[in-house]
């Protein structure tokens, strides 16, 4: 339980930190909130040679509104993320997803940024990204790219960021209007995900005009329930259409088993919590 | 005696609590030992096996290793783990290091160096060659034929059968079960699984081993056995008793994983082979997969009734995993039987348990002591016995259960009270509990009401007893001293490993001696003192422990009125001693202080130096009744409880606090066994969930409301009146809140821990979905 020795730096700024990745392309590792990647070390599964530390860089913790869009830093806790006004009032979902987070002091210390680099498909934000089409910033010596939550996920703790890559931003478009909500069942306080549900409904004039819903920890990566999505589509408003749509939320899913649960139990839970972000993000039930 | 009491019955704050909350007291590795080396053990990756050969030669070499040691090394004694009076009624099956590996994890060879780093390397430079044998991973499967033999060694002893893998076995019965059931109207029969659970101490194993200044071995040890450990190191490496000096610092934490000798042998032979101070102390890992745990049971009820609601004959057979060592294997799986069977009214009782061997993890002493499995197997089938009937449960547990002057059938019988004579009861305070209880959780109100929506409610309850130390086996010995300031120190030999008992010893002393609780310095759990003990275990320091600590007392209190009397030139009848002085009916006093300086410096020059010893043949049951309310998910099978109720009758509450807090941490851990807890094992026998991340013990947030009702129904054999409190509420939560999902959604779950996916299947079982 004691990590391997390792070099640290912490540079002043995005440059000095950029060029430390370009000089370290295959040991050396970014550490944000270090929840996920100091448990890593500890148990020997990351053994970085140095780590640089992107905390004491200015300007990487923010929640902006641009425009059609929202502007997080990727350096912002999850807890900062779940009480702004901002977040709440543009893109719901994120909030209500980062609120679940862990417990309080991983909210604390946990970021944004490192809970979607870190692309663990039992992590809450991924879903939510998705759910939210986010675009994510990635910057390198090599310059600036935008990708999006959709092609960002690659596989278990696979992203689409390169080694020598920094996420700076996520970009959310305006939620106004949409239904969202994020179920999320753990057996005890404080737990990860067993299984989790992100839902996202756009509607218009009484009419479901489009659906994202996404699944939490029953796959390799975020997982995207098309037939739940299709099933609502062009749809009436209604428990009826909610509870047909939600039952296909399994269908074609095949979650590894785990110790706290059998796939044919995340199954089950995939479709019940489909079903109640569902009726909570609309307001029915 | 005084009627008046000022001490006793206070909530008077821990002695320890301010030196604990700023980090002053001093565990097992908060000191610097010069020349301190750092053990660690090698550790088997097969579940069975024979060891071949061991190659130690690369280790040795390795600059920094100054002791590698194999069974070639340490004495060949058979000794058991379990730290209980001698000769131990548990199997002498274990050695210091073995020829053979009983499973994943059994230390192979152990290593001495200049730190832990160097110590993991030399462990990897250690060659061995096994010899895999087949392995035991199924505790149903033990005794079966063809079954590999897991003690085939000539030297062990005390195995019930050892070619069949059966390390204890029991058979009582008081009257004829048969005949009973031929009586009955309606006989109600279930069976009950139960699992691993962990102790999860905040303190893991940890012993610091030297040699002092005269060449005798100290053992600086998380214990909760102190003497014992002193005489089972000794008999285990072959040295005299007086060779060895065991003491117990703060301790973290040991609800049983620490009556054992665990880390302390190891550590003692690297010590005495190297001549300098060794410390071998366990990871968190360790905890979950070396160290020990409750036993696993599967469990048989039969109860015969009649219409009125009497029990004409109650059975209950066991089979229990105590994995590859029989620590405790016969007591504890004894009162899995013993504690409950006796609640309820019966002349006729049967008890039958095979407590066998497999190559999983080792199961031992834990809070509770076997009665928890016991207890969620009677209590829930009490439940479906009752419904049977058509009678109410609580009505159906106030018609049976056991009341003073009964005769507990089963004490004499099993256990090691075995061949005893039977506990008579002289208090119980059930009645009350179980109606303050029902009214605290509002009982009548909430019953049969789940409520609509996916999310129903229930309430269920349990009735409870357990013992205050083993009946007709405990001894405690203690002193005190009086100094020039009126202040005392207490000498006592039981271990406070965080329960508060130094704190209530302390009041019981300063209630004597009537002096305020600061004047009492007490030291518990060093072998060189004027003490002795048993230990804490079987919830017996309040009780032994106190009774012996009051005699202590009352000696220097008749000492002090002797020297008053001559002082005042007055009766020494008649005298009292109050608030730090003794004063006559005429009206005269001096006070403590006074009567110190005298007897250390006047003319008697006498050191006032009380001293106790004390036995005894009872072990009065504490009783319980406990509530739960739970909320029932149905569309996904969480079980959350919303409220516990305890109403406990204690006796006598020495420190209400303390006793509070005792069932609170009891409750705890009670439901982290009923519905989270298990150490998982695949087929191999290898630990799956050894971390806190994915075994899952109650935290804070997870926490119902806890509501603890004390009740005192004094016991006349108790001092001032007290009985138990630590262990008896660790039984109720899983038999409570199975009864409680019952009433909410109408299934009974005989399995432990009651996951969510568990509780969903036995809806989907009943087509409730
Ligand atoms: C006890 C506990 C419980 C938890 N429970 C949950 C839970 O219920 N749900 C949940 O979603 N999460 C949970 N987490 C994880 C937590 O949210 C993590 O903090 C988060 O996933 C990672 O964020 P971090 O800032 O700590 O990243 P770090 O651990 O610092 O980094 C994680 C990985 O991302 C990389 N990285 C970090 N920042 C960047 C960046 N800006 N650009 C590129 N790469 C980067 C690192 O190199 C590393 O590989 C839990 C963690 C703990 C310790």
């Amino acid at each position: 339980m004691i990590p391997a020795a390792f070099d640290y730096a912490a540079p002043a700024s995005l440059e000095e930190a950029m060029a430390l990745l370009a000089g370290h392309p295959d040991d050396a590792k970014l550490i944000a909130g270090g929840h996920s990647l100091l448990p890593l070390m500890k148990l020997r599964l990351a053994t970085p040679q140095l780590l640089v530390d992107l905390g004491k860089i200015p300007d990487l913790r923010y929640i902006e509104e641009k425009g059609d869009h929202l502007a997080i830093g990727a350096m912002t806790t999850h807890y900062q993320v779940s009480i702004s006004e901002a977040v709440r009032r543009r893109a719901g979902l994120l909030a209500d997803s980062a609120a679940v987070v862990g417990d309080m002091q991983v909210r604390n210390r946990g970021t944004v940024g490192g809970s979607l680099a870190h692309a663990d498909p039992a992590s809450d934000l991924p879903a939510a990204a998705l759910a939210l089409g986010a675009q994510l910033v990635a910057r390198s010596r090599s310059g600036e790219r935008v990708i999006a939550a959709a092609d960002f996920f690659q596989d278990i703790w696979t992203s689409a960021l390169e080694p020598e890559e920094i996420l700076t931003e996520v970009r959310i478009p305006f939620q106004d209007g949409k239904a969202q909500a994020y179920e999320k069942f753990r057996q005890r306080a404080g737990d990860w995900a067993i299984v989790g549900a992100a839902v996202s409904v756009a509607r218009r004039n009484g009419t479901i005009d489009r659906a994202d819903v996404i699944l939490t920890n029953v796959g390799p990566t975020p997982v995207r329930a098309r037939a739940v999505e299709s099933a609502l589509q062009g749809q009436p408003v209604s428990p009826e259409v909610v509870r047909a749509a939600a039952e296909q939320a399994a269908d074609g899913l095949d979650p590894a088993p785990e110790l706290k649960a059998s796939p044919d139990y995340k199954r089950h839970l995939a479709r019940v919590l489909t079903r109640r972000a569902l009726e909570r993000a609309l307001q029915i039930s | 005696m005084k009627t008046e009491l000022s001490m006793v019955g206070r909530r008077a704050p821990k002695i320890d609590a301010v030196k604990l909350v700023t980090g002053r007291a001093t565990f097992t590795d908060d000191v610097e030992m010069r020349g301190l080396l750092h053990a660690k053990v090698l550790k088997s990756p097969h579940a069975h096996a024979r060891i071949l050969s061991i190659d130690t030669s690369r280790a040795s070499e390795i600059p920094g290793v100054h002791a590698v040691i194999t069974h070639r090394d340490v004495p060949r004694n058979p000794y058991t783990s379990a730290g209980q009076s001698w000769p131990e009624p548990s199997p002498y099956d274990m050695y210091v290091l073995d020829r053979k590996v009983r499973f994943h994890g059994d230390a192979v060879a152990a290593v001495a160096a200049e730190t832990p780093e160097i110590a993991e390397a030399a462990l990897e430079a250690i060659g061995v060659e096994y010899e895999e044998l087949p392995a035991v991973t199924d505790f149903r499967q033990s005794m079966g034929a063809g079954a590999p033999i897991i003690h085939d060694e000539p030297e062990s002893y005390g195995i019930y059968d050892a070619s069949r893998n059966i390390a204890a076995h029991i058979d009582v019965e008081a009257g004829d079960v048969e005949k009973g059931f031929r009586l009955a109207d309606v006989i109600v029969e279930n069976e009950f699984d139960v699992q691993y659970q962990q102790h999860t101490c905040l303190e893991p194993h940890v012993t610091i081993a030297f040699l002092d200044e005269d060449r005798r071995l100290v053992l600086r040890t998380s214990t909760q056995i102190p003497y014992h450990c002193r005489r089972m190191v000794a008999f285990a490496l072959g040295i005299p008793v007086r060779n060895v000096h065991v003491l117990k610092p703060r301790v973290g934490g040991g609800f049983g994983n620490k009556q054992e000798v665990v880390t302390e042998p190891i550590a003692a032979v690297l010590a005495m082979k190297t001549g300098r101070p060794v410390k071998l102390e366990y990871t968190r890992a360790d905890e979950f997969t070396i160290a020990r745990n409750r036993h696993p049971q599967h469990i048989t009820l039969k109860t015969g009734v009649r219409r009125d609601g009497s029990i004409v004959a109650n059975a209950l057979s066991v089979l229990t995993n105590t994995g590859p060592y029989g620590t405790h294997a016969l007591t504890v799986t004894g009162n899995t039987g013993t504690k409950p069977l006796p609640l309820y009214r019966a002349a006729n009782m049967k008890f039958y348990a095979d407590i066998v061997y497999t190559n999983l993890p080792i199961a031992a002493a834990f809070r509770g002591y076997g009665a928890p499995q016991g207890f969620f197997a009677m209590e829930v089938h009490m439940d479906e016995v009752a419904e049977a009937l058509g009678i109410e449960p609580l009505e159906f547990r106030r018609m049976n259960h056991i009341r003073v002057g009964d005769t507990d059938l089963m004490s004499a019988a099993a256990g090691e009270g075995a061949g005893k004579k039977p506990r008579v009861i002289h208090s119980c305070g059930l009645p009350e509990c179980i109606e303050r209880g029902a009214e605290a959780i509002g009982w009548y109100q909430k019953r049969g009401r789940p409520g609509d929506g996916p999310i129903k409610r229930g309430v269920g309850m349990c009735i409870l007893m357990q013992g205050s130390g083993v009946a007709g086996d405990e001894l405690a010995g203690a002193a005190l001293k009086m100094n020039e300031d009126a202040s005392f120190n207490l000498m006592v030999g039981s271990a406070d490993i965080g329960t508060g008992s130094d704190t209530s010893l302390a009041q019981i002393a300063a209630e004597v001696l009537g002096v305020p609780l600061e004047n009492i310095l007490i030291k518990s759990g060093d072998t060189d003192d004027i003490s002795f003990d048993y230990g804490a275990y079987a919830s017996s320091t309040a009780y032994i422990t106190g009774m012996c600590v009051l005699k202590a007392s009352e000696d220097a209190r008749q000492q002090i009125v002797a020297a008053a009397a001559r002082m005042m030139d007055e009766d020494p009848e008649g005298l009292l001693v109050h608030d730090e002085k003794v004063t006559s009916l005429s009206g005269k006093s001096v006070t403590l202080q006074e009567v110190a300086l005298e007897c250390l410096y006047g003319e008697s020059k006498t050191v006032i130096i009380g001293k106790g010893s004390h036995a005894t043949k009872e072990s009065p049951p504490p009783f319980v009744a406990m509530f739960a309310e739970v909320e029932v998910d149905t569309e996904t099978g969480q079980v959350r409880p919303v409220e516990i109720v305890t109403a406990v009758d204690v006796g006598r509450a020495i420190n209400p606090d303390i006793c509070e807090g005792q069932v609170e941490g009891a409750v705890a851990q009670g439901l982290g066994y009923a519905l989270t807890e298990e150490i998982l094992v695949d087929a191999d026998g290898r630990v799956l969930n050894p971390t806190f991340m994915d075994y899952k013990i109650f935290c804070a947030a997870d926490m119902p409301t806890l509501t603890t009702i004390l009740v005192e129904a004094e016991e006349p054999t108790g001092p001032f009146g007290a009985k138990s409190v630590a262990e008896i509420a660790i039984n109720g939560p899983a038999p409570a809140i199975s009864n409680a999902i019952y009433d909410a959604v109408g299934v009974r779950l005989h399995s432990l821990p009651m996951t969510p996916e568990k509780v969903l299947a036995a809806l989907d079982c009943r087509g409730e979905r």
